[in-house]
């Protein structure tokens, strides 16, 4: 056959209607998943260089020592921008005055930061607004706290070290601060250039040097490559994941849920394709017999309709990327004022995810029926019964292995394949027999009903085998309708349950005895504060059970890393843990911990090993964090010795502690019982929560307490609120193609099986049944087809959404008996209105027109 | 027997059933010979239609050989003999056999695209024309009462000019009348293409126009009467 009969073919075909379905599935295969990777992949690239702001780059290089000139050379020769930082802590005092206070001085170089933007403020706790600038040489920023803790106002002189500066803003916000949650110290921004001036890098200093990295992940990863064997002990690499777990996580999730989103398209999309390509070529079993009496010969039969399919599959995966184009840019239109991220252009994947998506339907879901045709007995014209096409095993041989393929190719993980594909056989195989159960269940009850019901009953038995699979595909289009829908809520619900309105986004520190009732009387009086200051003192653990700690550790180290294979974790690797998970624990320098003694188990704490203690307790005790204790071979019942100031001590271990460290309350891995540290010098901490309106209230405190230090984190928690916000609209809108795709093979399917019943019901019409006998027929056997599908879907749902949730997503999981009512309604109603808007016209014409045309 | 251009020989045609197998038909042989006019006759389920789809290569038969136009098509397979009735075949059934979906012109053109004709529109209107049916090239089948679409179906036939045509049942399936009138346009167009003949029919009148006539009982030829264009070899 030539290209131009194989064209001329094509266009009768679509003439004559032949190709509309398999056409409509395709552009939604293909509009479904370019539209859904062309949103994902434009918010992703937004996510990611929103969330990057969370490290002022794209990656960072951490070291406690200056960072190799070579790494600089090798970053700028792949085309990456770098910045240089220093932090250090460093007594800074008022020029004019005696006042002096530690801060966190942060030296940077031009260009920093290379992600997102600094905040600055005219007054100390003022409005702030984003800035592109930084100090001018021989100029600093700082925090709003440092100005009255040092008495200062914005234009005064400040020392640091050996040189002054003059303070010319006040600092209200920096991206990376995420990084270093916790430290203490208020911050003091100043330039590079100027840090040799104050001579505070002395050997010993505690000085930390950070490059930051921003390019393409390409460039990047290439770095990565060149200096991975250099990294180790001393440098870390670090991107968004580690910089903040919380985010982190959620952008983890996310990409799943989108993934899956997309994998469910695709299936979804390749169940219309597939019924699309099998209608077609049913009604093509005449047309293929008379070709092969006039001469076709079979490889002519079967070029032709590959030809044909190809041609359905440019114009199809065509229009399909323009579809996708358009929806996408429909959806960002419409959510545009929710998300105030500029999304920035998509790369080339998604048109080519979109046309390869297409193709490959094609070939696994469309090919085998027409290949099918080939064989067609051109006997066929004589005898109608003759020839079926291919044998099932063929197709659901190909459609199985075009799921797969395009499972593994799209998710790029043989995980979720795995659980989607495991999903489909159980589910096909529970589907199928349940199926049939609801069937012959449905002819019993179908004795007693009325004739309407009757003969929809009568129908669906009649042809049992059509309609178990026309369930099935009903139910796994339900099914994967609700998983989405069961699985985003469970998500959702727990992004915003990690971080709840109200969470505490300021601490308070250093709040001497003396100080720590009228704090507490100011917070509650002023603000809805009603926690308790922790007391804190700081000390360290010399003695396990007599043991010299060290040796301890060496002792234990081995038990806790499997028998060391993961060989060894050096000391400065604890340090940074304490460092991240700050709360009350703080930096670990020298050994030194924060230790606090309470009465009561902290909230969000769970005690996972022995018993809290109670308050007639006749000895010493101790509460130790799980990992903490983990991590150095403790457990209960091992006597610690601590030291405090020089001052030895000795507590029994009671119980192990499981600490929620996201939780943004005061969070401790040594809690003593309250008698144990009595007469050692304390300060106090605690956390509060204040609206924005609120925060002026800051200078009243700190001009009443001078001496206490505010740690305002409600930047940070404002940023990872926004982040995870558009996360979750993100998933409700995949959530709603996903849905349009499933509807599509609703009506796929319907289309599919229509004319099968409409033969039967214009025979039934011919012998005097009256059209709104077979109205309500059809209808009703639509809708009990749509209850069977959701009883069959609601299982399949729930199922696989515990699979899910517990193995991808690590969520809780419950049943959900809301759906089990819901999934059949839905199913019902869903299934009888398309039904019945599929069916309508037809059952309105006259029989005769009917039985011609089917 | 040189100028033969259809022969059968032994030809066994059985059919496995649920209750064993069933002859359909049972050692047949014939010769036909170029431009002759053949009625096959028979009771239904005598065995005419598949003894018309194994000549005509449409099916195989058990056993038993036939040879068309000069080549053995028993031997060939499904490729090989399309290209036969490609080039050597046409065919007229009872129930049309159109394509709903093209129209009467599409129709005829069909076969003529097949063979790559480049005046397949022009040859394809002229034997419409021929049939009578000139003003309805762009009409669809369901848009033709029942004798126009087989006179569609005979002008597709001739249009790609056989050597055999094989018609089973032209007018079964139409009223008396009409069915005269596409008998009279068969064997009109017929004599003048000097195509062979091969009807397959219970009707004794459309058979009796015939010059030959096989009758067939239970897969059976009963001897030839009248003599001699066909023989039984």
């Amino acid at each position: 056959m030539t290209v131009s009969l194989v064209l001329r073919f094509a266009a009768r075909d679509w003439r004559a209607g032949e190709l509309r379905l398999l056409l409509a599935a395709l552009l939604l295969a293909v509009g479904a998943v370019s539209a859904i990777s062309l949103f994902v992949d434009r918010l992703q690239r937004a996510l990611i260089a929103e969330s990057t702001t969370f490290l002022g780059a794209d990656r960072t290089i951490d070291s406690s020592r200056a960072i190799p000139d070579r790494f600089r050379e090798l970053a700028a020769g792949e085309g990456l921008a770098t910045v240089d930082i220093i932090s250090f802590p460093s007594m800074v005092s008022a020029a004019s005055a005696e006042a002096s206070q530690l801060a966190s001085v942060k030296a940077v170089e031009a260009g920093y930061p290379l992600r997102g933007i600094l905040r600055i403020a005219e007054e100390p706790f003022g409005d702030s607004e984003f800035t592109d600038a930084l100090p001018a040489l021989g100029e600093v920023w700082m925090d709003s706290r440092l100005f009255p803790a040092l008495g200062l106002a914005v234009g005064d002189r400040v020392s640091v070290g050996y040189a002054e500066f003059t303070v010319s803003g006040v600092l209200a916000a920096e991206p990376d601060r995420g990084g270093s949650f916790f430290d203490f110290a208020p911050r003091l921004l100043m330039r590079a250039e100027d840090v040799p001036a104050t001579r505070v890098i002395q050997p010993g200093s505690r000085i930390s040097y950070r490059l930051q990295l921003a390019g393409d992940d390409e460039a990047l990863g290439a770095l990565y490559r060149s200096i991975e064997g250099e990294l180790r002990p001393n440098y870390r690499w670090r991107n968004i994941r580690d910089a903040n777990a919380r985010i982190g996580r959620a952008l983890e999730r996310a990409e799943s849920f989108l993934l899956l989103g997309g994998l469910l398209a695709v299936l979804l999309a390749g169940i219309a394709v597939a019924l699309g390509a099998n209608r077609y070529a049913r009604r093509h079993f005449d047309h293929v017999a008379v070709l092969k009496t006039l001469g076709a010969t079979p490889q002519e039969i079967q070029w032709g309709y590959t030809g044909v399919l190809l041609v359905v599959g440019i114009v199809g995966a065509l229009l399909g990327l323009v579809l996708g184009a358009l929806v996408h840019l429909g959806i960002i239109a419409a959510i545009g004022s929710y998300l105030p991220i500029e999304l920035p252009m998509p790369g080339p994947r998604p048109v080519f995810v979109g046309l390869i998506t297409g193709f490959i339907c094609l070939l696994a879901f469309a090919l085998p029926p027409l290949l099918g045709l080939r064989g067609i007995s051109p006997m066929r014209v004589i005898r109608r019964d003759l020839g079926a096409g291919v044998g099932p095993a063929v197709t659901y041989g190909f459609a199985a292995a075009g799921s797969l393929g395009l499972l593994i190719w799209y998710s790029g993980s043989f995980f979720l394949t795995f659980w989607a594909l495991l999903g489909a056989v159980v589910a096909g195989g529970v589907f199928a027999t349940l199926a049939l159960l609801l069937l012959r269940g449905g002819r019993v009850l179908g004795m007693q009903a009325g004739s309407t019901w009757r003969l929809a009953l009568a129908g669906l038995q009649r042809r049992y085998r059509e309609n178990v699979a026309q369930i099935m595909i009903f139910g796994i289009a339900i099914m994967l309708l609700l998983i989405m829908l069961l699985v985003r809520t469970a998500l959702i619900d727990e992004w915003r349950a990690q971080i709840p309105e109200r969470t505490p986004n300021h601490f308070l520190m250093n709040v001497s005895p003396d100080d720590a009732r009228g704090v507490q009387d100011l917070l509650t009086s002023r603000t809805d504060y009603e926690d308790q200051l922790f007391p804190m003192i700081r000390g360290r653990i010399t003695l396990v059970n007599d043991v010299g700690v060290r040796e301890w550790r060496r002792q234990h180290r081995r038990d806790y890393y499997g028998g060391g294979e993961r060989g060894e974790r050096d000391d400065d690797d604890d340090d940074d843990d304490d460092g991240d998970r700050g709360g009350g624990g703080g930096p670990g320098g020298g050994g030194e911990r924060n230790l606090t003694f309470s009465a009561n188990l902290p909230d969000k704490n769970v005690v996972v090993d022995g018993e809290w203690w109670t308050d007639d307790a006749d000895q010493a005790l101790v509460s130790i964090e799980d990992d903490y204790a983990a991590s150095r071979g403790l457990s209960v019942g091992d006597v610690l010795t601590f030291d405090v100031g020089g001052v030895p001590f000795t507590a029994t271990v009671s119980n192990l502690r499981r600490v929620e460290w996201d939780s943004l309350q005061p969070n401790f891995f040594i809690i003593l019982s309250p008698g144990a540290l009595e007469g050692f010098p304390a300060t106090y901490m605690t956390s509060f929560y204040l609206t924005p309106e609120q925060k002026p209230f800051l200078n009243e405190l700190l001009s009443n307490y001078p001496t206490i230090t505010v740690i305002e984190v409600d930047n940070i928690i404002a940023q990872v609120r926004s982040i995870i916000d558009r996360v979750s609209q993100a998933v409700e809108l995949v959530l709603f193609l996903v849905l349009g795709a499933g509807i599509l093979v609703l009506i796929a399917s319907i289309q599919s099986s229509r004319d099968l019943r409409l033969k039967e019901h214009a025979l039934l019409r011919a012998l005097g049944g009256t059209r709104r006998l077979i109205s309500g027929a059809l209808v009703s056997e639509f809708a009990i087809l749509g209850a069977f599908a959701g009883i069959v879907a609601v299982v399949g749902a729930e199922i696989t959404v515990y699979a899910l949730n517990s193995r991808v997503f690590e969520l809780g999981t419950d049943l959900h008996p809301q759906l089990w009512v819901a999934g059949p309604l839905f199913g019902m109603l869903v299934i009888a209105a398309v039904g019945y808007l599929g069916t309508r016209k037809l059952v309105h014409s006259p029989p005769a027109t009917v039985l011609r045309e089917v | 027997m040189s100028a033969s251009i259809l022969r059968a020989s032994a030809l066994v045609k059985r059919v496995p059933t649920a209750e064993g197998e069933l002859t359909i038909l049972d050692d047949i042989h014939l010769s036909i010979d170029s431009g002759a006019q053949i009625a096959v006759v028979g009771e239904s389920g005598s065995g005419k239609t598949t003894l018309l789809g194994i000549l005509a290569g449409l099916d195989l038969p058990t056993s038993g050989e036939v040879w068309l136009d000069g080549e053995q098509i028993t031997s060939m397979d499904e490729e090989q003999r399309a290209r036969v009735r490609a080039r050597s075949v046409g065919f007229v059934f009872q129930s049309f056999q159109l394509i709903d979906s093209l129209t009467a012109l599409e129709n005829v053109m069909l076969p003529l695209e097949l063979r790559g004709d480049g005046q397949a529109k022009d040859d394809a209107l002229e034997y419409l024309d021929r049939v009578g049916l000139a003003e309805r090239t762009t009409h669809y089948p369901r848009q033709l009462s029942g004798g126009e679409q087989q006179r569609v179906a005979i002008a597709r036939a001739f249009a790609s000019r056989p050597r055999v045509l094989f018609a089973d049942e032209p007018t079964g399936n139409l009223d008396t009348a009409t069915g005269g009138r596409v008998a009279d346009l068969l064997f009109d167009l017929n004599r003048e293409a000097g195509t062979t003949l091969v009807l397959v029919t219970h009707d004794a009148a459309l058979a009796s126009r015939c010059g030959d006539v096989i009758t067939l009982e239970a897969g059976r030829m009963r001897a030839p009467a009248p003599e001699p264009r066909v023989a039984a070899t």
